[in-house]
């Protein structure tokens, strides 16, 4: 279970009063694992929850070996006994961990006995305080009992004690005859909404007090199938978190949606905020997405979460919506992934951690192309050289019959004979190799953690590589009682060599796998020039690359400096109220080339791209806490500011005509620019928020913020926004049925305010334009590379979001099963879009406070433990998410705006009145209202209809299914998750259809393709398309987008972990404290699919989905795992 | 704490105040580079077996949308950095000639697009930042063209020597008012021809307004955009630099990018009448070795329109002459003497005026067409005098009906304004001349027939749907055969 909630969060402040064994750690010489590690092992191990006393395993050391016994309970009873400690079973998943003996204090006692309710069996460890003053507390013996020493200033006044224990209702009880008999009886409560997850600014929160969703994920739920990219392991895990991880090689972008797509806008940031240790960090795309039309250097060049280490995460904690995040501001409004990196513990000596993966990836799915005819045109095959480069890429030849007179693009001949294992032959056994080792320790005053990892890819397109160095270093300290700190450092290195172009034909080496004729050997073009260096003829359009040219010859180099600096410092001004200042800055220095060579068949004298960019997010945080506790209210107050300044400046480098021929640098170039893009943005913001909890019975947030954007016009940059959310523990408030455990009602309302997404629209400016002559100059935003999109708007106003939530929390069976059920509503108003307009109103588009979208939807969570012995568990959870996405009104006149289009214009996304945002809109062919095909009798081409929404470009269903066995030392993951509702135009199968590959060309090769159907005035049509014809018949097919849309649902068998745990306390001599193999598997299976292709072909994360182009195919991954502790 | 955000959202990249002269050049550029490069395919100058490069000369059906690239690119452009200019000068008494010359460039980049698609958005457009004008209204070309000659007249006449000029930003006369005064009424001259099918009595109004205002006739008076040989891509020529980049940069007749040549019908034409520009335009690659080229008469051989794969003679095959054609240094022409005698001699023939005999006019620009290669290179496209004089001495005017004057005014026209397709397009609708045969290959849009206009985008039927409509509805269907205004049949 997550959050294995430490009793202590109950009584923080109590443990100096603890009478407890503390043994000299010089008693134990070969001691290296502290005792808190070893309990904590075996808490994994048993999959079962260990509660005590904060502090209570501190400064205990158990030598290695201790821990030889079998089976949990002996091995507690080996542990625990030398340090005076006993425990007991409370149920079968949880067991309590208690000072077995207090020794006798002197002085005015209250003596008195705590039992469980339901049987009266004694509570060992249970925690008694004294109500107002928690610095007098103790905890109970095996049998129960506690002897608690009452201060002189309490002298013969009533006194109120709590006692409290971990799963159990915290009980008051005031005392006003000392010497009488005490017995206090405690219920059972919630165990799971006893959790603590951190929230908001990095605020620990009981979960129970929470009325919003919330979901979080263990660092070791990330680092064993791993994913390059992190946030791709979310991956079905959460309800209503969408992930797309990207098929774009090692080092690509992800894409994370939470409750839909919140803003029409195309420029928009649509993801959540990723947040480190409660402050923001970039997760920008140097040079932006890839885009559907692009060619040349059109690739993924990585996101900014992608640096992030997984071994280095403690966990991370999905905050769903506005409500959630309201408290991070503008930026959070499409939810907060909050990630909390691994600390250092005090502990004896160095704890030396290492994590080993190496996976393999191949090809998830091949293409089923038509095999019956062969290369060629009109019918016929090449039998010349001439004929064969023409029609490189037509399979529109004769049927394919093995005779021996066809002649290659390699000018030899060959047997006319299908060639099924292009892609096999094109593409390598890709592999990534991550070793991370990471030395934690500290003392009382200062811990520390650091760790350094390399990532190693070899990508399945060979010649791509990516390589990710990561060290980050984690430094925290207690100075003084009142005075902390907490610093981390992280530096990155990512450097990538040759990353797959998608989108257009230009530069892509995937085109030619893909698109060669259905008889040609792809390596027939191998090595794809000539002696002297020039790109070889493979087919009839210079732009259709050839691939292994673009392997062997082009040169894409990128490299990514990144540092990732936070400081912290908090100070306790006088008991309840501290004072926290934090600083942080994530910094890159970003450089990439882009070097389309000499002999490049479309562009004959090479080309130059290069972008140089630095970014930086600055965030300066100010908060003051102020806690309290009345009589029977719980109050935090929290107030603060903070500024965040956000900043990229870069250079854009083009160039044409390299003068030396094959010599590739900047300054060889026969003509070149360099264009200066700055962008700077800055919110200020003061916050505040109450906590108000009622006898732990209610809960509720009231939180306020105001934001001022520097992208609005100051008359329009303020804004203020609340959020109020709350909890009621029902369970606790009325009888329940023993069978029940919990049931937890919740509910939030919360604003979101948003400035301009793009800096500099409020006033037209002027681009001077690079000439060689005259000056020349333009308005910025119809200046290609002045980083202005769209015309401004002086008007602009703030977007308001606002989340309703509610929802119903429950747990059963003495919590064998659970459930969470959210409803939410949540309404982005005047969305400033950067909408496309007609040309012909002199701009291409503009900023516009244009719309108002919904997404509402729900999400359901239901976990359970259907099998459970000592030796054996199976624990499943399944989680679901429907998101109703829907435009309810864009600007005034407007009913549909399009944001992007494919190369061709052969489908559009569009953002379009009453329709889901993002929707993919093209044309159908006109049929008549007998359903027969309309053709224009002139062209004798069927009619295309006019745009129509086809269909939603993101998933509104979600899922996921998550299983967990285990039996003894083995443990077996299994993953399923699935999307559902989606379309996916695929660009890939326009060419498919026009080069003749697809089955779907096969009717009217034999003896030409008649169509009937009516002319457009109605009269019948009926022609026969001669087999001359057909190609150009089937080419035209490409201005019917219906054609060659699909329904994008699937479910994947996501990822399959089996591990075993080696007994690691036997191998002493290796002074190993634990050690874990597993094998794993990510995408293994495919298990339903509509498209002949991966539906999760991705190319981009830009707000542009459902969109496949010839990329580089998805891959399956598999390997080993292996994490050591010594 | 809001202070700074002042400066923080101000682009340290950008100015907030236009300068006019700076757009002007940009303007100029921008009014030339937007050329629907395919029509040297429809007029039958080029082709490619290749379908996409190929769809000028093939119209393909399933290539239809590509047509509709000068439309996208004409109002972010030329359009509206003249709106912007006109916008910031025309209050200003002393900026008049300033006015006066970005109203004229309006006016020419106006009618190329006008005359390619029929009814445009022309008085709601680039207003969109002015007026929050997002989806204009298309307006008749009949309305368009009564206020381009409107245009035309007053610019001509508010000009004035006395006042500033744009000076070395016009890249067409280094701001000589008289110069711009004479292209202002050339322009008029062609619009008003244009109209000799639908309305021949305001072409005769406006033709010989423009007549008397005066026109250009010397070499010298040229309307010419200068171009640099090197440096950025928006310097160089666009149409030299569009052919040479895209399709003949290996230079060895064979590995032509798009697959293209000079089509069959326009080397057969100049091969059949001896022209001396055929050598000046046009190479052969011996031996497909880089740069060996030839232009002896014997060896140039176009490419047929109708081929689909690469044949076998390719490399044999003409294509244009790296030194003149594809001089990247070289001036776009967009107004020449030539066409300004070939429009005389119509308006003389038709009765219009009678200061000079028509064949003396036609005379004339037959000669000005051969020496306006002179202008494109001095070493390789100066024709000798005698040369032209023999040349133009074999084909005076003929002496016989209307028809077949004006058919062999049109056929001289078509080889005089090479490289500009675009205007042979224009004349070609109106005159019906050259007599073509439009190339029927399989697939095509119109049923074998000559393209009369080109489509519209088809995001205007995605972004300005209602004007679209309403365009569609008031001049016919979006296809290649609706003609437009003046193209009446």
């Amino acid at each position: 279970l997550p959050g294995a909630a430490q009793w202590a969060l109950a009584s923080k402040s109590s443990t100096q009063n603890l009478a407890y064994a503390k043994r000299s750690p010089q008693a134990l010489p070969a001691a290296k694992t502290s005792l808190k590690e070893a309990v904590d092992q075996l808490k994994r191990q048993y999959n079962v929850r260990i509660a005590f006393r904060e502090g209570l395993l501190n400064d205990k050391f158990v030598a290695a070996a201790d821990n030889s016994a079998t089976g949990l309970e002996s091995n507690l009873g080996q542990l625990l006994p030398a340090f005076g400690l006993g425990f007991k079973r409370i149920t079968a998943q949880q067991y309590v961990i208690y000072a077995a003996a207090s020794a006798p204090a002197p002085g005015d006692h209250i003596r008195g006995r705590v039992v469980f309710a339901e049987d009266g069996t004694a509570v060992p460890g249970a925690s008694v305080v004294l109500k107002g003053n928690a610095q007098v507390g103790a905890s109970t013996d095996a049998d129960g009992n506690f002897d608690l020493k009452i201060p002189d200033a309490n002298d013969r006044q009533p006194v109120t004690l709590v006692v409290s224990f971990v799963g159990y209702s915290a009980t008051e009880v005031v005392v006003t005859n000392r010497s009488a008999p005490l017995t206090v009886k405690l219920a059972k409560s919630d165990q799971a909404l006893d959790e603590v997850v951190v929230t908001a600014l990095g605020i620990n929160k009981q979960k129970r007090a929470l009325g919003y969703a919330v979901t979080e994920i263990k660092g070791e739920d990330l680092t064993q199938a791993r994913e390059n990219n992190v946030a791709n392991a979310l991956t079905g895990k959460v309800a209503g978190v969408n992930v797309s991880g990207l098929s774009t090689g090692p080092g690509g972008s992800s894409r994370v949606i939470i409750r839909g797509n919140g803003s029409l806008s195309g420029s928009a940031n649509n993801q959540p905020l990723y947040v480190v240790n409660g402050m923001p960090i970039d997760n920008s795309v140097p040079g932006l997405a890839p885009t559907a039309g692009g060619g040349g250097s059109n690739v993924d060049r990585g996101d900014g979460i992608a640096s992030i280490n997984p071994d280095d995460i403690e966990s991370i904690t999905v905050l769903k919506g506005g409500t959630a995040a309201a408290l991070y501001g503008s930026r959070g409004g499409n939810g907060v992934i909050l990630i909390t990196t691994k600390k250092g513990r005090a502990q004896q000596g160095i704890g030396v951690e290492y994590n080993g993966t190496f996976t393999a990836e191949s090809i998830s799915v091949l293409p089923d192309f038509q095999y019956e005819y062969g290369q060629g045109d009109g019918g016929v095959k090449p039998t010349t050289l001439a004929a064969a480069q023409a029609t490189g890429r037509r399979s529109w030849g004769s049927r394919i019959d093995g005779s021996t007179d066809y002649v290659g693009v390699d000018g030899q001949t060959h047997p006319y004979v299908a060639q099924k294992n292009n892609l096999k032959n094109f593409y390598q056994l890709g592999h990534t190799a991550t070793n991370t080792v990471a030395f934690s320790g500290g003392t009382e005053a200062i811990n520390y953690r650091f760790s350094v990892a390399d990532l190693n890819s070899i990508g399945i397109l060979p010649g791509t590589r990516y390589n990710r160095k990561t060290a980050n270093l984690n430094l925290s300290g207690k100075l003084s009682p009142r005075l902390s700190f907490e610093a981390l450092a992280q530096y990155n290195l990512e450097v990538g060599r040759n990353r797959p172009s998608a989108g257009d034909a230009t530069a892509n080496p995937n085109w030619s796998p893909y698109m060669i004729a259905n008889t040609a050997d792809v390596r027939w073009l191998d090595p794809g020039s000539n002696a002297s260096g020039n790109e070889t003829v493979w087919n009839d359009a210079s732009v259709a690359t050839n691939g292994y040219f673009v392997i062997n010859k082009f040169q894409q180099n990128d490299r990514k400096n990144r540092f990732i600096g936070q400081g912290s410092v908090s100070y306790e001004l006088f008991p309840s109220l501290v004072v926290k200042g934090v600083v942080s800055q994530d910094h890159y220095d970003y450089d990439f080339s882009h070097i389309t060579p000499t002999g490049t068949l479309y562009a004959l004298t090479g080309q130059y791209v290069g972008i140089k960019s630095d970014v930086t997010e600055l965030n300066g945080l100010l908060t003051a806490t102020y806690n309290k506790q009345f009589k029977n209210f719980g109050l935090t107050v929290l107030g603060g500011a903070n500024r965040r300044h956000s900043e990229l400046n870069e250079l854009d480098q083009f160039g044409v005509g390299f003068t030396v021929p094959y010599f590739y640098s900047y300054n060889n170039l026969g003509s070149s620019t360099t264009q200066a893009l700055s962008s700077r943005q800055e919110v200020n913001s003061v916050f505040g928020s109450a906590d108000f909890n009622y006898k732990s019975l209610f809960y509720l947030t009231v939180a306020g913020r105001n934001d001022w954007y520097s992208t609005l016009s100051p008359a329009n940059n303020s804004q203020f926004y609340p959020s109020v959310n709350g909890s009621f523990i029902l369970s606790d408030a009325i009888k329940m049925p023993a069978a029940i455990n919990l049931i937890k009602l919740k509910g939030a309302f919360a604003q979101v305010g948003q400035g301009a997404p793009d800096p500099y629209a409020v006033n037209l400016t002027y681009s001077n334009v690079a000439s060689s002559g005259q000056p020349l100059q333009n308005v910025s935003s119809n200046t290609a590379g002045s980083g202005i999109s769209g015309i401004t708007n002086a008007n602009l106003g703030p977007v308001l979001s606002t989340t309703s939530e509610g929802g119903i929390e429950g747990q059963f069976f003495g919590n064998r099963l659970s459930f969470d059920l959210t409803y939410y509503n949540r309404l982005t108003d005047r969305d400033i879009v950067n909408s496309t307009i007609s040309p012909t109103s002199g701009y291409n588009s503009v900023y516009l406070n244009a719309g108002r979208v919904r997404n509402r939807g729900v999400e359901f969570l239901i976990s359970g433990t259907p099998v459970k012995t000592s030796s054996f568990s199976w624990n499943a959870s399944y989680n679901v998410a429907y998101n109703d996405n829907r435009v309810l009104s864009l600007a005034d006149g407007i009913s549909s705006i399009n944001l992007t289009s494919t190369v061709g214009n052969w489908a559009y996304i569009n953002n379009i009145v009453g329709e889901s945002a993002f929707e993919i809109v093209g044309t159908r062919i006109l049929k008549d209202a007998q359903g027969n095909t309309v053709y224009n009798a002139t062209s004798g081409f069927p009619v295309a209809t006019g745009l129509q929404p086809l269909g939603k470009s993101v998933a509104p269903l979600t899922m996921g299914f998550s299983n967990d066995f285990r039996y003894k030392r083995f443990s077996l993951n299994v993953l399923l998750d699935g999307k559902f509702g989606n379309k996916v135009f695929s660009i890939s199968e326009v060419y498919e259809t026009r080069l003749g590959l697809l089955k779907s060309t096969l009717p009217g090769r034999e003896a030409g393709l008649r169509l009937q159907g009516v002319t457009q005035t109605g009269d019948v049509y009926d022609r026969t398309v001669p087999v001359s014809g057909l190609r150009l018949y089937y080419d035209n097919y490409k201005n019917y987008s219906e054609l060659f849309l699909h329904d994008g649902s699937f479910i994947k068998l996501r990822q399959v972990i089996f591990t075993y745990n080696l007994p690691a306390f036997h191998i002493s001599s290796f002074k190993l404290q634990s050690a874990t193999i597993g094998f794993v598997a990510r995408n293994l299976v495919t298990l339903l699919r509509h498209t002949d292709f991966d539906p999760e072909q991705s190319f981009s994360n830009s707000n542009y989905q459902g969109l496949e182009s010839i990329g580089l195919p998805r891959t399956r991954s598999y390997g080993v795992n292996l994490s050591v502790k010594f | 704490c809001t202070k700074d955000f002042a400066e923080i959202n101000t682009n340290p990249n950008a100015v907030s105040t236009l300068t006019p002269e700076f757009l002007f050049t940009k303007a100029e550029y921008d009014g030339v580079s937007n050329t629907l490069f395919l029509l040297l395919g429809t007029m039958q100058y080029t082709t490619s077996f290749n379908d996409v490069a190929g769809f000028g000369s093939k119209y393909i059906a399933s290539q239809v949308n590509s047509s509709s690239s000068s439309f996208s690119s004409a109002y972010p452009g030329a359009l509206n950095e003249l709106s912007l200019i006109i916008n910031a000068v025309k209050d200003d008494p002393t900026r008049v000639n300033l006015l006066a010359e970005a109203r004229i460039w309006r006016v020419y980049c106006y009618s190329r697009l006008t005359d390619v698609y029929g009814d445009i958005p022309y008085s709601q457009a680039t207003s969109g930042y002015t007026s929050n004008l997002f989806t204009p209204a298309y307006d008749a070309q009949k309305d368009i063209y009564a206020d381009m000659l409107k245009e035309l007249d007053e610019a001509a006449q508010s000009l004035d020597p006395a006042k500033a000029t744009y000076g070395a930003s016009d890249l067409i006369y280094n701001g000589n008012t008289t110069q711009w005064k004479k292209l202002a009424y050339s322009l008029m001259l062609r619009l008003g021809m244009r109209l000799t099918k639908v309305d021949p009595a305001s072409a005769q109004t406006w033709a010989t307004k423009a007549l008397a205002g005066g026109v250009i006739t010397a070499d010298g008076d040229i309307a010419k955009v200068t171009y640099l040989s090197s440096g950025q891509i928006i310097n160089q020529n666009p149409l030299a630099y569009q052919l040479y980049n895209q399709d003949y940069i290996a230079a060895n007749g064979s590995t032509n990018q798009e697959g293209g040549k000079y089509q069959d019908v326009f080397i057969n034409y100049l091969k059949q009448n001896r022209d001396p520009r055929l050598g000046v335009v046009s190479v052969v690659y011996t031996g497909g070795s880089p740069n060996v080229t030839d232009t002896t008469f014997a060896k140039q051989q176009g490419m047929p329109a109708n081929l689909s794969a690469k044949p076998a003679n390719f490399a044999q095959l003409s294509e244009p002459n790296p030194r003149t054609v594809l001089l990247r240094g070289s001036p776009f022409l967009v107004f020449t003497a030539a066409e300004s005698y070939f429009l005389q001699t119509e308006a003389t023939l038709r009765g219009w005026s009678s200061s000079t005999p028509a064949a003396t006019l036609y005379a004339n620009g037959v000669s000005a067409g051969l020496r306006q290669w002179s202008l494109i290179s001095a070493s390789d496209g100066t024709i000798p005098t005698a040369k032209i004089n023999a040349y133009v001495a074999r084909n005076p005017l003929v002496t016989g009906s209307l028809a077949q004057q004006m058919q062999q005014i049109y056929t001289q026209f078509w080889v005089a304004i090479f490289p500009d397709a675009q205007e042979t397009f224009a004349s070609y609708r109106r005159t019906g001349y050259p007599a073509l045969t439009p190339n029927n290959y399989p697939g095509n849009a119109t049923g074998g027939q000559f393209p009369r206009r080109f489509l519209y985008p088809l995001s205007e039927q995605n972004l300005n749907a209602t004007s679209y409509a309403a365009a569609i509805t008031r001049q016919g269907p979006d296809n290649l055969l609706t003609r437009v205004y003046w193209d009446k049949q």
